[in-house]
C-alpha cells in the first residue's frame, strides 16, 4: 500500500484518475480505517491545510479537508466562536476526516452534530470530477444537498477538499457537574427527565463508576448565572430522580472527552437510542463504555472485538471501530442502502474510492 | 389520461377517493404559487403506506409522471401538478404514530400538519422547532420535501436538522429505511436522511417520519427597535452577533410592510418608522434574562428611535402576528405580488437593499421587504397589477435582477421555498455545468423515468404559461403567507 501526500485539488484529481483503487487519508487518527489491501493506494489529504475563509460575523468558515481540528479551533477562540458539534480527536484528527467518520464530541448535545453545521463542500468524485455541493450562507435550499449526505460516507463516494461550516458564539464560562447515581435505570431515568426539563444542558453523557454510575452534565454560559443555574439543575434533579450526590467537575476538559477511560484495544462508536440502552448495556457491561450525547451514542472500548461484533448484531446497532486492527470497520447492524448504492453509481461507478 | 393507468388505480381505490371530475381536480391545479396552474389528470388521496407503494410503483411501471401533495403550500410551484399526470394528495395520512417524550422524538406520518406535532407534545414540555409561517395548514412531507424553514433557523436549523429517520419509497418502487430514533440520525454511513430531505419531491415519497423535538424554552425576551433607515437595522443585525449572543430570531421589516401589518393586525408597531427590528431571545430563564440585558446595551447604542420590550405573552404574540401576518397584509396592498427567498451574507444585507431599490426605481414597481436577518433570508415582496399587460413579466424581470443580486452576494437564490416551478431557471447561476450534471445524473440514478414531480427544479422542463391574478384563497384569509 503506497500512496502520495496530496496538495491541491488539481493533485488530488490527477490521483484519481491515475490510480484503480483510492483510499483517503487524513492524519491517520483512527487507524481501524485505513486496513486496505496492497494494491490500494493511499490519497493523503494531510497536506491540504489552512483556513481559505472566515467570517466571524457571518458565523461561516471555510477550511481545507486536511486541517487538523484543533488549529481550527484555536481560530475560532480568538473570536468567542466554535463548532459546536464538538469534533472528536481534536488534536490528533483532520476536519475532513472527523467529517466522513462523522464523529462528533459531547457537546454535539446541545446544538447537534455534525450534519447540523455543515453548509458545503468542495469534493473530487470518483471520476476525478471537482465540484461544490451545498453552499456557503447559513441558509441555502438550493439543490440536492450532498453535502449532508457526506458526512459519515467515509470517503466512498466523494473526497472532500474543503469544507465550510456554521459556527456558534461559544459561552463565556462553563460549568460541569457529576451527579452520582447507583443504578444504569436511575441514570437512565435522570436523562428523561432532563430530556423533558428546561434546562439547557451543553453535555449529558453517563458512564459507570466505582460508585454506580455518574451522570455527566456541562452548562455553558455567563459566569453570575452558572452557579445559581447549577443550583437549580442539581434542585431538580434531587427531587426528580434518585441523586445520591452531586459534585461539581474538577476538570471540564476531561469531563467533556467521551473518550477518556476508554483505553481497550478497539474503540467503538455506536448508534443508539436511550431506550435501547438496558438491553445493550446489560451485554457490553464488561466493556469500558460511555454513553453519550444523552444516550445517543455509545463509544466502547474493547478488546474483544469479535463479542462487540455478535452484541451489535443481536441488537440491532450499527457499529464503526476507530481504532484497533480490523479488516471492516463497519460492525454491527448491516447500513447498506438502495439509495446510497445509486449514489455511488453517480459518483463513483468504477468503485475507485474505498 | 391512459385508460388502462385509469383501471389499475380504481383497483387501488374506491371513487371517493380517486377524483376526477373537473370540479374535483379544481383545487390542486395550483399550490400557493397562483402563477402557475395545470389540471392534473386524476388525484389519488391514499389513507395507507401500502396505497402509496401501489401507487408509486404502477406510475414506475405505466411511466406516469405523479406529484406528491400535501396542503399545497409551496411557495416556489413545488406541488404544481402535471398535465394528465397523478396528484397523490396525503392529507390522509395524518397521523402521529408516537411520541416519546423522554427520547424526544415523534413518529409521524407525512400528512400531518407541521404546528399539530407542537400541540400534541406541548403538554410534555416540547415542541417541534422548525416553523414556516404555513405551520398552521402546511405538511411535514412538504416540509421535508422543500426543507422548509421559518424565523427561527439560525440557531435551531432548518427541517433537515430536525430529521432523524425515514421510510420512503423511491420513485421506482423501492421502499428503504434510513436513519433512526436517536439523535445521532443515521450516525454511521451517509447521511441519506439530509440526502433526502430538501429533494423536492424528485426522489420519491415519505412515508413515515421520525423527528426530534426540542424542550419549549422556559422564557422568552422579544424586543422591538424602531429605525429611521433600513441601514441601520442592518448594522445593529451586526452589532448583536458582534457581541457574542445567539439570538432565537432576528427579523427586519421596511416602512411598507410595518404600514400594512400595523393596518392589518394592530401590532404596535411605530408608522414613523423605515425599518423596525425584531430581536429574540429564548431558553433558560437566568441565562435569557443575563443575555436579554447585554441585548438592551446593544440596541440601546444602535441609534433605534423608539425601543419597546414585550411584557407580556400576549404582546410577544401580537408583535410575531404583526410580523408573520406581514406578507398577507401587504399583498392585500396590492392585485398581485411575488415574493422571492434569496439568501445574502448577513454583513451585505445593507448593500442588497440599497440594490433592491435601484430595482424598484428601474422597474417602477413597489417592493416591500421582510426578512429573517439573523441568517440573511431577503422576503422582498414585489407589488404589481396582474391586469396590466406586461405587469407579471416586469415583476418577474424584477425578482429576477434580485435572485442574480444574491448569488453576486456570495448568497443562494433560496433559503427556505426551494427551487420548484418558479427558480428554475436562476439554478444555473448556483451551480456549473457539472454539478447540475451530477445533480440530473443522481435523479435519474434515483428515478429513471423522471416520474416523480417531473420539470420541477431543473431548467428547460414542460412548464405551463404564467396566468397570474389575486392572492391564493388562504391567502387572503391570512392563515398562509408567502415567506
Amino acid at each position: 500500500m503506497t500512496g502520495g501526500m496530496l496538495n491541491s485539488v488539481a493533485e488530488l484529481q490527477a490521483f484519481v484518475n491515475d490510480h484503480e483503487r483510492t483510499h483517503v487519508v487524513g492524519r491517520r487518527s483512527k487507524t481501524a480505517l485505513h486496513q486496505v489491501d496492497p494494491d490500494t493506494m493511499l490519497a493523503d489529504m494531510s497536506g491540504m491545510r489552512g483556513i481559505t475563509e472566515y467570517q466571524p460575523q457571518e458565523y461561516t468558515l471555510t477550511v481545507r479537508a486536511g486541517t487538523r481540528v484543533s488549529e481550527i479551533q484555536a481560530e475560532l477562540r480568538k473570536e468567542g466562536q466554535y463548532l459546536p458539534f464538538d469534533p472528536l480527536l481534536p488534536n490528533h484528527a483532520s476536519i475532513g476526516g472527523t467529517v466522513a467518520c462523522n464523529l462528533s464530541g459531547s457537546r454535539r448535545h446541545r446544538y447537534g452534530g455534525i450534519r447540523d453545521f455543515i453548509l458545503g463542500a468542495q469534493v473530487v468524485d470518483g471520476l476525478g470530477r471537482a465540484f461544490r455541493v451545498g453552499g456557503k450562507v447559513v441558509k441555502n435550499a438550493a439543490g440536492f444537498d450532498l453535502s449532508k449526505f457526506l458526512v459519515g460516507s467515509m470517503g466512498k463516494y466523494a473526497i472532500m477538499t474543503d469544507l465550510t461550516f456554521k459556527v456558534f458564539p461559544d459561552a463565556p464560562d462553563y460549568q460541569g457537574l457529576r451527579l452520582q447515581y447507583e443504578t444504569l435505570d436511575d441514570a437512565l431515568n435522570a436523562v428523561f427527565h432532563c430530556n423533558r426539563s428546561a434546562h439547557e444542558l451543553d453535555v449529558l453523557d453517563f458512564a459507570p463508576c466505582d460508585r454506580g454510575w455518574s451522570l455527566l452534565a456541562g452548562l455553558a454560559g455567563f459566569q453570575d448565572t452558572l452557579p445559581q443555574r447549577a443550583k437549580q439543575f442539581v434542585a431538580t434533579m434531587r427531587a426528580e430522580s434518585a441523586l445520591l450526590d452531586a459534585t461539581e467537575a474538577e476538570d471540564n476538559a476531561s469531563l467533556r472527552d467521551p473518550l477518556g477511560g476508554l483505553t481497550d484495544d478497539f474503540l467503538a462508536k455506536v448508534v443508539i437510542s436511550p431506550r435501547q440502552i438496558p438491553s445493550f448495556d446489560a451485554r457490553v457491561h464488561e466493556m469500558q463504555r460511555r454513553y453519550s450525547a444523552g444516550g445517543n451514542i455509545a463509544w466502547l472500548a474493547t478488546h474483544d472485538i469479535d463479542a462487540l461484533k455478535k452484541i451489535l448484531e443481536a441488537e440491532h446497532l450499527p457499529g464503526m471501530v476507530l481504532r484497533g486492527a480490523i479488516d471492516r470497520p463497519l460492525i454491527g447492524k448491516n447500513i447498506e442502502s438502495p439509495l446510497a448504492a445509486r449514489v455511488k453509481r453517480v459518483l463513483d461507478p468504477h468503485n475507485k474510492l474505498l | 389520461m391512459n385508460r388502462s393507468f385509469f383501471e389499475a388505480l380504481q383497483k387501488i381505490y374506491p371513487d371517493n377517493r380517486l377524483l376526477t371530475r373537473d370540479v374535483e381536480l379544481l383545487p390542486y391545479e395550483s399550490d400557493a404559487l397562483t402563477a402557475f396552474q395545470t389540471k392534473p389528470g386524476a388525484v389519488a388521496l391514499p389513507v395507507s403506506e401500502d396505497e402509496i407503494i401501489d401507487t408509486v410503483r404502477l406510475c414506475h411501471r405505466m411511466k406516469v409522471p405523479f406529484v406528491a401533495r400535501g396542503s399545497g403550500t409551496s411557495l416556489s410551484g413545488g406541488s404544481l401538478p402535471i398535465a394528465d399526470g397523478l396528484m397523490i394528495g396525503l392529507n390522509r395520512l395524518n397521523h402521529i404514530k408516537k411520541i416519546d417524550p423522554e427520547q424526544r422524538i415523534a413518529v409521524v406520518e407525512p400528512g400531518v400538519v407541521n404546528l399539530h406535532i407542537t400541540e400534541a407534545v406541548r403538554q410534555y414540555g416540547l415542541y417541534y422547532a422548525p416553523d414556516p409561517s404555513s405551520q398552521s395548514v402546511c405538511t411535514i412531507g412538504g416540509n421535508i420535501a422543500f426543507n422548509s424553514g421559518g424565523a427561527h433557523c439560525l440557531k435551531y436549523g432548518m427541517t433537515s436538522n430536525h430529521v432523524l429517520g425515514m421510510k420512503v419509497v423511491l420513485a421506482d418502487g423501492t421502499v428503504t429505511q434510513f436513519g433512526s430514533e436517536s439523535i445521532e440520525g443515521v450516525g454511521i454511513g451517509p447521511d441519506l436522511v439530509g440526502l433526502f430531505v430538501g429533494s423536492e419531491g424528485l426522489f420519491g415519497i415519505a412515508l413515515e417520519i421520525t423527528l426530534r423535538l426540542m424542550p419549549a424554552p422556559q422564557l422568552y425576551r422579544t424586543v422591538m427597535a424602531a429605525y429611521d433607515n433600513l441601514g441601520r437595522a442592518g448594522d445593529t443585525v451586526s452589532m448583536v452577533v458582534a457581541s457574542g449572543l445567539l439570538p432565537g430570531a432576528m427579523e427586519i421589516m421596511d416602512r411598507l410592510a410595518i404600514k400594512a401589518a400595523e393596518a392589518s393586525v394592530g401590532a404596535g408597531y411605530p408608522l414613523d418608522a423605515e425599518a423596525l427590528l425584531i430581536v429574540e431571545l429564548e431558553g433558560e430563564a437566568l441565562q435569557v434574562e443575563a443575555e436579554f440585558a447585554e441585548l438592551r446595551g446593544v440596541i440601546e447604542e444602535s441609534g433605534a428611535f423608539e425601543i419597546h420590550e414585550a411584557n407580556s405573552e400576549d404582546e410577544r404574540a401580537r408583535i410575531w402576528k404583526g410580523r408573520k401576518g406581514a406578507f398577507s397584509a401587504v399583498g392585500r396592498l396590492s392585485p398581485d405580488y411575488i415574493v422571492q427567498d434569496g439568501v445574502v451574507p448577513r454583513s451585505r444585507l445593507g448593500e442588497a437593499l440599497v440594490k433592491i431599490g435601484e430595482f424598484k426605481a428601474k422597474y417602477q414597481l413597489d417592493v416591500a421587504n421582510v426578512f429573517h436577518a439573523g441568517d440573511g433570508n431577503l422576503h422582498p415582496l414585489i407589488l404589481y397589477n396582474g391586469r396590466e399587460p406586461g405587469a407579471l413579466e416586469k415583476a418577474e424581470a424584477l425578482a429576477g435582477e434580485i435572485l442574480a443580486m444574491c448569488v453576486d452576494l456570495g448568497g443562494s437564490i433560496t433559503g427556505e421555498h426551494g427551487i420548484g416551478m418558479e427558480k428554475r431557471e436562476y439554478l444555473p447561476t448556483m451551480f456549473s455545468p457539472v454539478e447540475l450534471e451530477i445533480m440530473q445524473d443522481l435523479r435519474r440514478a434515483i428515478d429513471p423515468e423522471e416520474i416523480a414531480n417531473r420539470g420541477k427544479m431543473f431548467p428547460g422542463g414542460e412548464a405551463p404559461a404564467l396566468q397570474m391574478h389575486g392572492m391564493h384563497p388562504l391567502e387572503r384569509q391570512g392563515v398562509i403567507s408567502r415567506e
